[in-house]
């Protein structure tokens, strides 16, 4: 009798961890699952400011300008909007702490702000932060403005700015600037694929083609490619033309949860599908290679993972080219070409519009200006518009609406890669 | 000093920031720089170097070092600075900044003299030193092997 109830206790005990271990994978299986964790968010409205020198207007001002297009874009006003996240570098600003000035000048009182600090990605890093307020419910509608006020100082002192890029290790000893940093890139990459000056100098000649068909581009003057190439060098092998100008200007983006959108009957929302990150280390000594950014590669697989895309079908993207040779690192880190063969890609012109993957047909950062925090949010604007046809004389021609941004803060220290689909 | 900007504009006040940055730690660094020698630190617990040198092992967290000198490297890029940032202005010559890879295997940034742009090339053999610069701040050297 003791040794039957024995094994039917034991049977018992089985059957209990077996239906336990059934329970909590099952458990495991819905936490993981992004459908349980994650609401659905839109993009429902954008803005951009003219970029240029604009010694017209305040800090302020400018993102006012973004702002209020971008509500109007929406269709809502500020009471409509629950957080405000502002994306700044900052550190040329007359004023130290931004965002409640921009607060305040844009009527947000009480809705955050946030201020967010990625260099050159603050604007995606805006983004991210208003995204996954929407996204974790804490919030149902939120707004991202990007802003950089570079051209009021000295563009000398800018350069040491932006040249501190790590300052005990780098800046201290050896005046290291932000052309310093691609072009040690540059070089390597030169070294290692054989990848031209002359390739260079076509995605310069290619942006400037498309900012001269976007009316809020800095520059709005196409280049030849031999004017390019006799443009004075700044450091080796990066010559002017190789480099995006110092800008000033603003970018915003409304970001909504999948219910406000059916609740504002949204008639063309842009969704958001995932946003990669990555980063990698501040002494540019401590880094693996020269010849890419390992920040860019992480942040692209998990982008493309999560919202289960590879590089083939992405149809319209806009990537970080602060410098030339960024974009052609970018090319390779996002995977639209193999590795060393950016420069290949650039020749065969596969990067324009009617090409593989039409590349920054904005004018990128290199000619449409890198205003360094709007420059995120600058991204998101543009693929919203060319995700909604309305992209006017730079609109690529799309047949699946998948569009991709890829925005590096200072030279891979940080990068975010967002995924959108219409 | 910037170009006088197209719109009406006033001057803000002038704000200087100079920083006493604590060098406690690291003093056994900069004290070498003195002497013509770069330092680097390893971790007595896991081995790990680290350039810049750190007393704080990140991968273990112990924070007990030694101290290692470095000698030669071989360059993973270079590139001539010829617009130079403010504070660097006084520079008559455009420096070459270069990063090379050394036999301890931590990468050392430094000043790449007496050579050419045209001729310098990734892969090449350089030896490592330091020197004080006349304006008084230390600089990582690098000399053709």
């Amino acid at each position: 009798m003791f040794a039957f109830y024995k094994v039917v206790r034991v049977f018992d005990l089985k059957i209990f961890l077996y239906s336990t271990s059934q329970i909590i994978k099952k458990y495991l299986d819905k936490s993981t699952s992004e459908e349980v964790t994650m609401k659905r968010v839109a993009i429902i409205g954008v803005g951009n400011s003219k970029f240029g020198v604009r010694s017209d207007a305040t800090f302020p001002e400018i993102a006012f300008e973004a702002i209020k297009e971008a509500l109007e874009d929406a269709g809502i006003t500020q009471k409509d909007i629950e957080l405000s996240v502002v994306g700044t570098a900052g550190n040329r600003l007359y004023e130290m702490y931004p965002a409640p000035i921009i607060n305040e000048y844009a009527g947000f009182i009480s809705k955050g702000p946030i201020r967010v600090e990625a260099a050159c990605a603050s604007g995606s890093a805006a983004v991210f932060t208003a995204y996954t307020a929407i996204a974790s419910g804490c919030v149902e509608t939120a707004v991202a403005i990007g802003v950089e006020k570079m051209c009021e100082v000295d563009p000398l002192a800018s350069t040491a700015v932006g040249g501190r890029g790590c300052y005990l290790g780098e800046f201290h000893m050896f005046g290291t600037s932000f052309t310093a940093y691609y072009a040690l890139f540059a070089a390597a990459h030169m070294s290692k694929h054989g990848t031209t000056e002359e390739q260079l100098a076509k995605i310069a000649v290619k942006n400037h083609y498309y900012a001269a068909r976007n009316p809020k581009a800095h520059f709005q003057k196409e280049v030849t490619l031999e004017t390019v190439l006799k443009s004075r060098v700044i450091c080796w092998p990066l010559k002017l033309y190789d480099c995006c100008p110092i800008s000033d200007g603003a970018a915003a983006v409304v970001l909504a949860s999948e219910e406000t959108v059916k609740k504002l009957r949204v008639e063309d929302p842009i969704w958001i599908e995932a946003i990669g990150f990555g980063s990698d280390t501040g002494n540019l000594a401590r880094r693996e290679d020269y010849t890419s950014l390992k920040s860019a590669r992480i942040a692209s697989e998990m982008a493309y993972k999560l919202a289960k895309v590879g590089p083939e079908n992405i149809e319209v993207a806009m990537v970080h080219d602060c410098f030339t040779i960024a974009e052609i690192m970018a090319y390779e880190d996002l995977g639209f070409c193999g590795k060393g063969e950016g420069g290949k890609l650039v020749d065969e012109g596969e990067t324009w519009i009617g090409g593989k993957i039409p590349v920054n047909a904005d004018g990128g950062l290199k000619a449409k200006g890198h205003p360094l925090g709007a420059t995120g949010c600058s991204m998101i604007y543009e693929l919203t518009k060319q995700l909604r046809n309305e992209a006017g004389g730079r609109q690529v021609p799309l047949k699946k609406y998948v569009a991709l941004a890829h925005n590096v803060g200072m030279v891979g220290q940080y990068c975010y890669v967002t995924i959108l689909k219409r | 000093m910037s170009k006088t900007p197209e719109y009406p504009s006033m001057k803000s006040r002038t704000l200087t920031l100079t920083h006493d940055i604590p060098i406690s730690k690291t003093k056994i660094y900069w004290d070498g720089l003195k002497e013509g020698k770069v330092h680097a630190t390893k971790c007595k617990n896991c081995g790990q170097a680290y350039y810049p040198p750190q007393l704080d092992c990140p991968n273990c967290l112990a924070s007990d070092v030694e101290w290692i000198q470095l000698f030669e490297g071989k360059l993973e890029t270079f590139t001539q600075v010829y617009l130079k940032p403010q504070g660097f202005s006084h520079y008559e010559s455009n420096y070459i900044i270069a990063i090379a890879k050394t036999t301890e295997g931590v990468n050392v940034m430094g000043w790449l003299e007496d050579m050419d742009v045209t001729v310098a090339h990734v892969g090449m053999s350089v030896k490592i030193t330091a020197k004080i610069m006349p304006d008084g701040f230390p600089a990582v050297i690098f000399k053709p092997k």
